[in-house]
Parts: C-alpha cells; sequence; structure tokens
C-alpha cells in the first residue's frame, strides 16, 4: 500500500534535488530545470494532500492551476536567459553578477 | 613798624640777590652760542647781587634775624613752608659767594673767550651762583636740600664742561656719585628729623630753645617735644649729616671726587671746587650744630683732623699744579671740620670765609700759569701736560703781577702774621689744644696732628711756589729753542687777581694782626658763652708754628729753588703711598665699585636666568602638559571612538561578503539561514 | 552728557571714523587720532580745573564724594529666587584720579605724536590705538567692579596686537609673554570678583552689587558669605579675605611690576614700538598702583594693614633689584625698562606706609613717573629710529653731534634720578618720609626700609650717569661709522615740540607740587583716615 508518506518522501526527494540544482549548477538552464523540479516536488504534495478533499477535489485543481503556471513561468524564464545571454554570451550565473553593490 | 619795613626791604633784596644769577642763567641759555654778550650779563648779575648782599649784610650783621615763610605746599597734614632765614651765618656766606664769585666771573671772561661753548659756560656758572646763594639763605631743610643738589649738579655740569675729554666726564660723573652718597645721607637725615620733630624748619628745629635743644637722650630713646624715637636714629641722622658734610667738603672717606673734579676749567675749580661749595658741607655744620652730641663731635674732629694730614701728606709729592691745590683744599676743610668737632664754631666759619678768599686767589693764579703754559704748548707743538709743575720754574720773571699774588695767597695758606689765614688757623690750632687740655692723654693727639699738618702745608705750599716760579724755567732747558711771549695777560685777569689779594690780608678782618679774637667776623660768630681763656697756648702756639714754619720754608727753598738741588728718593714706601694719594681710589675701585657691579650682573642673571628661568619653565611645563593632553586625545580618547567605527567597519565587512551579486550564493545563504533556524529551533 | 562718559568715548567715536574712512587717505589717520587725544586732553584738563577740593569731596569710601559721576542701570537680569543681577554703568572720580587721568591724557598725546614713526597697517595700529585709549580712561573712572574689569581686560587685547604686530625682532614671544603674565593675574580677580559680589548687597536696593564704594563698607556683608569680614571663611584653610587680597594685589602686582612678577616688563618695553612703550611705562603700569590703591586698600582695608610690612618688603625689593639690573644693562631701552621698575618700587613704598606723606608721595611718583619715562622712551625712540640700534656701547660722544637731543636727554635723566626741581625728587623724597615715619605714626613698616630705599636713589644716579657718560659724552665713536653719522641728525621741530612740554611739567611739578597735591590731598587724608578705622 502506497501511503501518503511514501508521497511526501518523494516529494521531499525531488525538492531537495531541484535545491541542488539550482544552489551547484553552472548553467541557467539547469537551474530552471532544478526549480520546475522543485515545483513538481509542490505539485506532487497538492496531489497527496488531494485526498482529504475528496468532494470538490481542490488539490487535483491547484495542482493544474500551478501546471500551467509554471509552464507560464518557465517560457517567461526561458526569455530572460535568452535576453541575459544576448546581452553577456553566457547564462552562466556566477558571471552574471551585476546584483552587487 | 620801621623794623618790619626793615625786614621787608631786606628780603627783597635777599630774593632779588639770589634770583638775579638765576634770570642770567635763563637769559644766557637762551641766547645764540657763540654770543659774547653772556659773560658780561652774568658778571653785571653777580655785581648787583654782590651789592645786594652787601646791603643785606650791613642790615642783619650783628642786628636782628629776619625770617620769612611762605606756604609752599601741603602734603597731607603736614604744611611744606618755602622762606628765608637771614642770620650772622647766612648773610655772611651770602656776601662771602657773591663777593668770591664777582673776581671769578670776570677772570672768566677772559679765560674762557675762546671756548666754543662760552654762552653755556656763564649758564652754568650763573645757575651754579643762583643754587649756592638760595642754599645759603633758605629756611627749610626739603629747600637746603635741592639746592644742596642742584649746586652739586651744577657742579657736575661745569666738571664735565669739556665733556669731550674722557677724564673729564669721568671726573663728573664720580663727583656726583660720590655727592649723591652725601645726599642720601643728607636726605635720611632730614627724614628722620621729620619723622621726629614733624617739619622741616631750620628755626623751629635749631634755634636756641628749639625742638632739638629741648630733645634729650635717654634710656635709649631719643625724646623730643613731638615725639620718641629709639636713639639709634639719632646717631643714624648725624651719620648722615656727617657723610653730607663728607661728600660736599671732600673729608675722609669721600674726598677722591675732588682731585678728579680739577678737569674743569680753572675758574670753576677756583670758585666751586675751592672757594664756595665745597665750604658748603662746613655750612651745614654750622646750620645743625645743635644736633651733634659730645662723642658726634669728638668723631667729627677725628676725621676733620684726619684728613688734613691725610690730604697735606699727598699734596706733598703731586706734580700736577691744580691736584696740588685740590689737595691743600681738602686739608684746609678737614681743619675747618676739626674746628667744629672741637667746639671752635666761629673760628671754622672765620676760616671758612678766609679759606675762600685765599684759596681762590691761588687757583686764578694757577689758572693764569696752566693758560701760559698751554699757550707754550700750542705755539711750539710740544706734548706736554700744561699742569705739570715739573715743567715750570723761573716764572716770576714772566708773570710779576701773578707772582706777588701768589705770593701772598701762598703765605695766607701757610698761615704766616699779617694774613687774614694767620688769623683763622691760629685760631683754630689754639683752640684745638684748649679743648685737649681737659680730655685725656690720647686727645692730644689731634692737636699735635693739626700742629703737623700745619707744617706739613709749608712745606708743599713752598714747593709749589718755587718750583713755579722760582729757579729756571725747566721746560727750556729740554726744549732750548722755544719761543715764550707770555705775560700776565689782560686787566680781566688782573682785576681779580688784586681784589683777592687784598683780601687774604688781616685789615679785612681785624684790626690786630694777631689776635684772631679781635677779628669781627669771629666775634659775629661766637655763641655767647664763649670764653676768651687766656691759656699759655695763645703765646705759645703762633710762636712755635710761625719759627718752625720758616725753617721749613727755608728748607723747601734750599731744596727746589737752589740750582743741584738735592732730589728726594722716589721709591721709599712713603713716597709711593703719598703719590698714589694713600691707594684710596685703588681700594674704592677694587671694593665698592667692582663688587656693585658684580652685584647688578649678578641681579640680572638672577633676572634671566632665576624668575625668567622660572617663568620659561611654567611655560616649557605647560607645553609639555598640553602635548601629553593632545597624545591622550589622540591615543586614548579618539582611540576608544576609532576601535568602535573599526569594529562596525569589520562587521559590515564580513556581511558585505554575502551581498556578491550571485543569486545562487543569496539562496544557498537562505538555505544555510533556515537550516540554522531549525537548528536553533530544535536545540533549544 | 556726562563728562568723564564724554571722556572715555571720545576715542571710540574717532576710531569709527577711521574704520569708516578708506585706506587711501591713511596719512590722515594720525591727524584724526592727535585730534581725539587732544580734544581728550583738553576735556581732562577742563576737569582738573573744575575739580572741587576740600573734606567734603574726599570721595573713597563715600560715594557721594565723588565728582562728575554717572550711574545708569546697565545689564539687570531678573534671576528669580536668587534676586536680581545688577550691574550699574557707573563712573566718578576723586583725588586718587584725577591727577592720574590728567597724566594720562597727556601721555596719549604724546604717544599719538610718536605714532609718525609708525608706517605698516595705519588704520589697524590707529584703531587699536583708540581702543586702548578708551580702556585705559575707563579704569580710572570706572567705581563699578565690573566696568572696571571691562575695561581692565579691554586693554590688555589693542596692547597683544599692537606689540606683536608693530613691535621689534622678538615680538611675538613678547606679546605673548605679556598677554599671559596680564591674564594669569585678572584671571583670579575676575574669581575674587564674582566672590566680593555675592558678598555684597547694596542696602538700597538689596540686591547684589558691584558697586567698589559698597564694597568698602563692611555693613554690606551679609553675614556668612565668602569675604564676610565678621564671618571668618577660610580658602584651602586660610582666611579668605586674606586670599582675596593676595589674589587682587597679585593682579596689580603683575602691572605695576613688582618683582619678582617684572619680567614682562622689559621685554615687552624693548620689543614693543615707541608709542606702545610710551603707553605701557607712562600708563599701564599706573593703573596697577591705582588699583592698590582703589581696590586691594579699599576693599581689604585690614588686610593691607597686616601685610603692610610684605608690601613694603615688596617695594624696597623692587627699588634695589630694578636699580641693580639697570645698571647691568647694555640696551639703552631695557636700562631705562629696568629704572621703571626701581621707580616703581616707590609706589608700593608709599602706600605700604599708609601715612599721608607716603601715599602723596606714591601718587606723585606715579603722575612724575608717567611724564618722565614718557619723556625717556620717546627719546630712546628718537635715537633707534635714526639708526635702529640701542647698544649703550654703539654710541659714544653723542653730545657733540646731537647737542639738542643731549640736552634733553640730560633733562630727563636727572629728572628721573630725582634732581631737585623736578617732580621725581618730591615723590621720593616724601615716599620715603612717608615710609619713615610708619614706625612712629602706625608702626607698620620698620625703620630700615627707608633707608634702603634711599640707597636705590644713590643706584639711580649711579646708572643714569653711567649712561650719559657711556653714550653722550666723550669722544666721538660709532659703530655705525660715517653711516651712522650722517643718519643721527639732531632733533626735529616735532620731537622738540613733543619733549618740551613734558620737560616743563616734570620741573613745574617739581616746583609747584601743589599742582598735584592740592588736589589729591583731601583723598589721600580720607584714605588714610578709613585705614585706621578700617
Amino acid at each position: 500500500m502506497i501511503t501518503l508518506t511514501d508521497f511526501l518522501v518523494v516529494s521531499a526527494v525531488l525538492f531537495c534535488i531541484g535545491l541542488y540544482m539550482i544552489v551547484s549548477k553552472r548553467n541557467a538552464i539547469q537551474i530552471l530545470i532544478g526549480i520546475e523540479l522543485i515545483l513538481n516536488a509542490a505539485i506532487l504534495n497538492l496531489v497527496a494532500f488531494g485526498k482529504y478533499d475528496k468532494v470538490n477535489n481542490s488539490g487535483q485543481i491547484f495542482a493544474l492551476f500551478a501546471i500551467v503556471l509554471a509552464a507560464a513561468t518557465t517560457a517567461v524564464a526561458l526569455a530572460i536567459i535568452l535576453n541575459v545571454y544576448r546581452r553577456y554570451k553566457t547564462i552562466d550565473p556566477n558571471d552574471i553578477n551585476k546584483l552587487r553593490d | 613798624m620801621e623794623d618790619f619795613l626793615h625786614s621787608i626791604q631786606i628780603l627783597n633784596y635777599t630774593v632779588a640777590a639770589v634770583a638775579l644769577p638765576l634770570l642770567a642763567a635763563l637769559i644766557n641759555f637762551c641766547l645764540p652760542a657763540k654770543s659774547k654778550a653772556a659773560g658780561w650779563i652774568s658778571t653785571g648779575a653777580i655785581l648787583l647781587s654782590c651789592i645786594l648782599s652787601a646791603k643785606v649784610f650791613a642790615g642783619v650783621w650783628n642786628n636782628h634775624e629776619v625770617h620769612a615763610q611762605h606756604l609752599w605746599f601741603t602734603i597731607g597734614k603736614t604744611e611744606v613752608f618755602a622762606g628765608v632765614l637771614l642770620n650772622n651765618l647766612s648773610v655772611l656766606m651770602l656776601l662771602l659767594v657773591s663777593v668770591i664769585a664777582l673776581p671769578v666771573h670776570i677772570y672768566s671772561t677772559a679765560y674762557m673767550k675762546n671756548d666754543d661753548r662760552y654762552n653755556r659756560y656763564f649758564t652754568y656758572l650763573s645757575f651754579f651762583c643762583f643754587s649756592m646763594l638760595a642754599l645759603v639763605v633758605v629756611d627749610s631743610l626739603v629747600l637746603f636740600y635741592a639746592f644742596w643738589e642742584l649746586v652739586g649738579f651744577s657742579s657736575y655740569l661745569l666738571i664735565g664742561f669739556w665733556f669731550t675729554r674722557d677724564k673729564a666726564v669721568q671726573a663728573n660723573k664720580k663727583a656726583f656719585i660720590m655727592n649723591r652718597v652725601g645726599d642720601i645721607g643728607l636726605l635720611t637725615a632730614i627724614i628722620i628729623l621729620f619723622a621726629q620733630y614733624h617739619t622741616f624748619d631750620i628755626v623751629q628745629l635749631f634755634a636756641e630753645k628749639g625742638l632739638i635743644a629741648q630733645s634729650i637722650i635717654n634710656n635709649g630713646l631719643w625724646v623730643g617735644p613731638t615725639g620718641q624715637i629709639p636713639a639709634l636714629w639719632q646717631y643714624v641722622a648725624c651719620g648722615g649729616i656727617f657723610l653730607a658734610v663728607a661728600a660736599k667738603s671732600a673729608q675722609f672717606p669721600l674726598h677722591t671726587w675732588l682731585p678728579d673734579a680739577m678737569e674743569g676749567p680753572t675758574s670753576v675749580s677756583a670758585l666751586i671746587h675751592a672757594a664756595t661749595m665745597v665750604a658748603a658741607g662746613v655750612f651745614l655744620l654750622g646750620r645743625v650744630y645743635p644736633m651733634f652730641t659730645e662723642t658726634e663731635l669728638t668723631v667729627l674732629a677725628v676725621i676733620g683732623c684726619f684728613t688734613a694730614f691725610m690730604a697735606a701728606t699727598i699734596a706733598l709729592t703731586q706734580n700736577d699744579l691744580k691736584r696740588i691745590l685740590a689737595y691743600s683744599t681738602i686739608s684746609q676743610l678737614g681743619f675747618m671740620i676739626l674746628a667744629m668737632g672741637v667746639g671752635a664754631y666761629a673760628s671754622s666759619l672765620f676760616h671758612l670765609a678766609t679759606h675762600a678768599f685765599f684759596k681762590c686767589l691761588l687757583f686764578l693764579v694757577a689758572g693764569i700759569v696752566i693758560h701760559q703754559m698751554q699757550h707754550i704748548k700750542d705755539d711750539n707743538e710740544l706734548d706736554i701736560d700744561p699742569q705739570d709743575i715739573s715743567h715750570m720754574g723761573g716764572l716770576r720773571k714772566k708773570l710779576p703781577l701773578t707772582f706777588i699774588v701768589a705770593i701772598i695767597g701762598a703765605l695766607a695758606l701757610v698761615g704766616l702774621p699779617l694774613t687774614s689765614g694767620y688769623l683763622s688757623k691760629d685760631g683754630i690750632l689754639i683752640q684745638a689744644f684748649d679743648w685737649s687740655e681737659n680730655r685725656s692723654g690720647w686727645f692730644k693727639i689731634i692737636p699735635i696732628m693739626a700742629l703737623l699738618t700745619s707744617w706739613l702745608t709749608t712745606f708743599y705750599v713752598a714747593r709749589l711756589i718755587f718750583k713755579v716760579f722760582f729757579g729756571e724755567f725747566r721746560l727750556l732747558k729740554s726744549n732750548p729753542d722755544i719761543k715764550l711771549h707770555i705775560n700776565d695777560g689782560s686787566w680781566q685777569y688782573k682785576l681779580p687777581l688784586v681784589l683777592l689779594a687784598v683780601c687774604c690780608l688781616f685789615p679785612l678782618f681785624s684790626l690786630n694782626p694777631f689776635s684772631f679774637e679781635h677779628a669781627w667776623l669771629f666775634k659775629g660768630l661766637k655763641s655767647a658763652n664763649f670764653v676768651e681763656s687766656e691759656s699759655i697756648y695763645h703765646t705759645f702756639i703762633p710762636i712755635v708754628v710761625n719759627v718752625l714754619s720758616l725753617f721749613v720754608l727755608y728748607a723747601v727753598y734750599a731744596i727746589y729753588a737752589r740750582p743741584n738741588s738735592f732730589a728726594f728718593p722716589q721709591s721709599g714706601f712713603l713716597y709711593r703711598l703719598s703719590y698714589n694719594q694713600w691707594y684710596i681710589d685703588d681700594i674704592y675701585k677694587r671694593f665698592i665699585v667692582k663688587p656693585v657691579l658684580r652685584l647688578g650682573s649678578v641681579c640680572f642673571w638672577i633676572d634671566r636666568r632665576v624668575i625668567d628661568g622660572f617663568v620659561h619653565l611654567l611655560a616649557h611645563v605647560s607645553g609639555y602638559i598640553a602635548k601629553l593632553s593632545a597624545w591622550a586625545d589622540q591615543h586614548i580618547v579618539d582611540g576608544f571612538l576609532h576601535l568602535l567605527t573599526r569594529i562596525v567597519q569589520r562587521i559590515g565587512n564580513f556581511a558585505r561578503k554575502f551581498q556578491s551579486g550571485k543569486v545562487q550564493y543569496y539562496l544557498f545563504s537562505m538555505l544555510v539561514i533556515v537550516l540554522l533556524l531549525f537548528v536553533l529551533k530544535i536545540l533549544i | 552728557m556726562n563728562i568723564l562718559t564724554l571722556l572715555i568715548f571720545i576715542p571710540v567715536l574717532f576710531g569709527l571714523i577711521i574704520a569708516l574712512l578708506p585706506s587711501s587717505v591713511r596719512s590722515s589717520f594720525k591727524y584724526i587720532t592727535l585730534l581725539a587725544t587732544l580734544i581728550q586732553l583738553g576735556i581732562s584738563i577742563w576737569i582738573y580745573i573744575h575739580f572741587k577740593t576740600g573734606t567734603a569731596y574726599g570721595g573713597i569710601n563715600h560715594e557721594d564724594q565723588f565728582q562728575f559721576v554717572q550711574k545708569l542701570p546697565w545689564i539687570a537680569l531678573n534671576l528669580g529666587s536668587m534676586g536680581k543681577m545688577q550691574i550699574d554703568y557707573f563712573v566718578g572720580i576723586d583725588g586718587m584720579s584725577i591727577t592720574l587721568l590728567v597724566m594720562t591724557s597727556l601721555v596719549l598725546v604724546i604717544a599719538t605724536l610718536s605714532s609718525w614713526e609708525i608706517k605698516s597697517n595705519l588704520k589697524g595700529f590707529f584703531l587699536l590705538f583708540l581702543l586702548l585709549d578708551m580702556a585705559v580712561i575707563g579704569v580710572f573712572c570706572a567705581l563699578d567692579f565690573f566696568l572696571f574689569y571691562l575695561f581692565y581686560e579691554l586693554m590688555l587685547l589693542p596692547l597683544y596686537f599692537l606689540i606683536g604686530m608693530w613691535g621689534g625682532a622678538r615680538r611675538e614671544y613678547a606679546a605673548i609673554k605679556f598677554f599671559l603674565y596680564t591674564l594669569f593675574g585678572s584671571v583670579f580677580m575676575l574669581l575674587v570678583m564674582v566672590g566680593l559680589y555675592l558678598s555684597v548687597t547694596d542696602p538700597a536696593t538689596g540686591n547684589h552689587t558691584f558697586n567698589i564704594i559698597q564694597m568698602m563698607n563692611p555693613a554690606n556683608y551679609s553675614g556668612q558669605s565668602i569675604f564676610s569680614i565678621a564671618g571668618h571663611q577660610t580658602i584651602l584653610g586660610m582666611p579668605a579675605r586674606t586670599v582675596g587680597f593676595v589674589v587682587l594685589f597679585i593682579a596689580f602686582a603683575i602691572k605695576v611690576p613688582v618683582v619678582p612678577l617684572h619680567t614682562w616688563l622689559p621685554d615687552a618695553h624693548v620689543e614693543a614700538p615707541t608709542p606702545v612703550s610710551i603707553i605701557l611705562a607712562g600708563i599701564l603700569l599706573k593703573i596697577g598702583g591705582y588699583g592698590i590703591i582703589r581696590i586691594c586698600l579699599g576693599i581689604f582695608p585690614e588686610v593691607a594693614t597686616t601685610g603692610a610690612f610684605w608690601l613694603g618688603l615688596l617695594g624696597v625689593i623692587s627699588i634695589l633689584y630694578g636699580a641693580f639690573n639697570a645698571l647691568s644693562q647694555r640696551d639703552l631701552k631695557r636700562m631705562i625698562a629696568y629704572s621703571s621698575v626701581s621707580h616703581m618700587g616707590f609706589v608700593l613704598l608709599g602706600i605700604a606706609s599708609q601715612t599721608a606723606e607716603g601715599v602723596s608721595g606714591a601718587v606723585m611718583q606715579m603722575v612724575s613717573h608717567g611724564f618722565l619715562s614718557t619723556m625717556l622712551f620717546f627719546l630712546v625712540g628718537v635715537l633707534y629710529n635714526r639708526v635702529h640700534d640701542r647698544g649703550i656701547q654703539h654710541f659714544r660722544g653723542l653730545g657733540s653731534l646731537m647737542p639738542k637731543y643731549t640736552a634733553f636727554v640730560m633733562i630727563a635723566f636727572f629728572a628721573s634720578l630725582g634732581l631737585p626741581g623736578f617732580s621725581a625728587f618730591v615723590a621720593e623724597a616724601f615716599t620715603l618720609a612717608g615710609a619713615f615715619k610708619s614706625p612712629t605714626v602706625n608702626g607698620l613698616l620698620p625703620y630700615w626700609m627707608a633707608v634702603c630705599g634711599a640707597v636705590g636713589i644713590l643706584l639711580g644716579a649711579a646708572y643714569f650717569l653711567w649712561t650719559l657718560q657711556r653714550m653722550f659724552f666723550g669722544t666721538e665713536s660709532l659703530k655705525g661709522g660715517a653711516v651712522w653719522k650722517i643718519a643721527l641728525t639732531d632733533l626735529n621741530l616735532r620731537e622738540k615740540l613733543t619733549l618740551a612740554p613734558l620737560a616743563l611739567i616734570a620741573l613745574a611739578l617739581g616746583i609747584m607740587p601743589s599742582l598735584v597735591f592740592d588736589k589729591i590731598n583731601d583723598s589721600v587724608l580720607a584714605l588714610i583716615q578709613f585705614l585706621q578705622l578700617k
């Protein structure tokens, strides 16, 4: 029997992998993939917790919303990365430090 | 009423007699520098003074005293009066000064005629006459002091008249400073009298029943009608007056200025440093005579006697014509002081009067001789001292009139009969013996020394006369080809000489040439209780003195006037002592002048090093304290602040490192912090 | 308009005119200043003539006996529970001030005349000069301690700049030394002044007051106040009134100056330009003496009496010490500066004697020294202007080169050494007479002090005559040779016109001392009486 705990463990593993990718990868695309992984971990949580609301299935509905929004943000993020690449000729976040004081 | 009017008239005459020379001095002061009128203005003024003085003298002598005063100023509750006191003493001096000054003025018109500062000379001379005449008539001790110092001042001006000569200016400085010592004494005495009696009035103080006469010294206190102070101050006052007398009348130990004062013009020496000013000390003694107690008078006698003797021994060996006469003056003044000391008040003043005439005469003679020697020196361009008697000799043929009057003056100085000097000097000697008669043996030394001195006097006077006027002209021996055209000079030289020479003879003073007691001057001055003693001395002394004097005269003639004469050895101790004037000047230089100057330097050193040093030390110490506090400010107070800011800065820098601009880094930090929070949450 | 107020503030008026004029007319500044001082002199002579004498005008401790008084409320602050703070503008004169006032006015005229030598920064010089002028006149007139202090301090500022900017080679040193010395005295004076203020109440208004005359009345001191006579308060274990007296005395003794507080004087005198030397010696020193009489003796009479011995001793030391120092100087100006120390010692000795003769003599000495030191410093200035040298050994035989100059030098020297006929003689003789009378009259001074003072007169003759002999007599020989000989011209008309009045006044005061004594006598007697009553 697959319990809620199993889902949450998978989600946590996904979150951790995503977090790791965000912090350590040298490529903006990979970071974006990491973000997607974290997002998916969250969506997985929503779906898993959706079992407690069987009437309205609000968990599933939020998950759908989140997937749609994730797709949208990914598109925006890719556009930004594209622009960044045009400007700096790189997408390595280490080299883009204009946010510094 | 008539008496009163008479007094007023006499007072007016007196004031005019005193003021005329001052007026002359003021006029001369304003005249252009080389104006020859100056001489006649001064002479005219002194002539008028002389006539007025004679009138005053006739009115007051042996008549009633005239005393008038006017309020001068008030200080606190003390009223200081200025006034005129005419009694026998002052009118005698008034007449004497003006009579002596007149021939000297006439003489000066010729003597100074080639000088560039002719009118300045007469300005000074008139100013001196004014001060001297005023000195003898004033009635207040303050005024007396004032004119006392003014005569010293005019003497200063005249000694240094040729101020480009170094010797002259050193002499006038010396004269003024030594006189200042005396002035300080007089001032102290006046102040003591003022503190004791609250008045400066000579009449109130020294009159027959005056304040002094009513005072006694009792139990170490000097008790007067107006109060009492310790008796010590009576002695100090008398000592002060003695200092004043010693300075002005050139007594030991303050006599050394007088020989140096001979640097002034000779006419000045004749008037000031022989006849009048130097006699002021004796006059002062006469004024304050009641102050002195028996012991103090004895001290006076000892000093006078010693001075007379010492000066006579010095005069023996000097070669400077004027210096010999100067020492002779000191010696004769010593006689006067001695006379005062032995109570021969009248004789002392009598001698003052006669001495004034013959010493003035001798100086004028010296002036002529020096003047002629100067002529010879200038004409022949010789390098000699015109005052040195060893160059002179045989001048009696060249200067006949001068020679005759010089002999008269010299005889009067020696005190041979028929001269005025005989009358006054033998009077002193006789009374000195009378005085010692009542005293123990040691006091006999005083009259005996006086007797000895009078023979020494004979010796040096004779030496002077014989060396100058007898024998051959010594300068001619060493310089055979010099031209000599010298003579007695114009009437301005001759008239004063004759006038004074006449005054040196006995008839002016006494009809009896052999007894001083019959001189009118003596009678007018002697105190009421003077007893004519008939001791053996009255006949004995004159004979001894004069007979021995004659022997001395002959001896001197034999030594100096004859050719191939005997010469004294010039190496003995006594000779050197005499020639170097008893080394007194050297002693003063070494033991007084130098230490005083040294003390001055020491004071200045203290000022620079100690007092200023302390001030500088303070300045430096505060400077160091300032530096210290500046250091503390920089390193401690500021240092703490700097520490604080540095800490903040470090923290800031530390925090800054997180702001790398790398998004991943930020995220990582957030992660760490969140994890830390969790850990903390769990731990706490 | 009160005549004293006019006298005090005329210089300020003229100072304003100078300040407003452009620098292009700078050559007229000296004439404007001269005009100001001449008007002042005229006014002070008018005051002198109209000054009434008599026992009803004694002054000292009676407010109604002062003359030409003006009293205006000036600063009045209501301090609530502490009462009212009241400072008056209060000026007036009595016998002690009148002669000094006239002397000051004349000396200022002379100082202006000697300012002709000043060539640089004329505007600044004359502005400061006039400010100084106002302050010194003010000091002699002020009867309110606060006002007195104000004028007293106001003198320092212009003097500092006058010495520091127009002085000789070591002027900064001299100016700072002078300033610090004087300030040292006056700062503590301020404390005593405040202490007195807090101790004294004006009986008329019940307020604390700075009125000097009220401070003289023991009844005006409140019971336990610091300077109360009955209170016997102590400061650091010493009686408070003694401390107060000593502090005030030190302040004035620095000005006089009294040995050992005198070392600012030679430096300041030597470095200062001639007009400032004249003001320093002629006026500033007198302010010290005046302050001792008016303030020290007036406010602390019983301390002055017990301490008279020490005052007299300091006076005698000053006389002798100053004279010995003068004897060893090689700089003419410095020699004269030290002679000032010696002469001012007589003032202290006279004051200490507390006799009518002594105090009158002291005031006379101040007046006399005012004129004579002015003359002496002016004469030194004449020589210095010509060759810029003052070394005594560098000159010889000036008598034949500059006969008129030498004549004036001789007059000044002989007058200073106390030749009868000049003012200094009367002053010194009566100071000494007072000092000698003191033991019998009030027992304050021992007899020997007067005798020592007399020795000072002797030394005076020594240093003056020695200088005369070395510099003016003898054969001519100058350090600067032919150049100096051309430069050393005799006195010009302006110099003669400056010197002649001084010589004549010194002579007039010597022959007619009543010119001074008549005016001061009532005040002196009032002071003596006041001191005896305590």
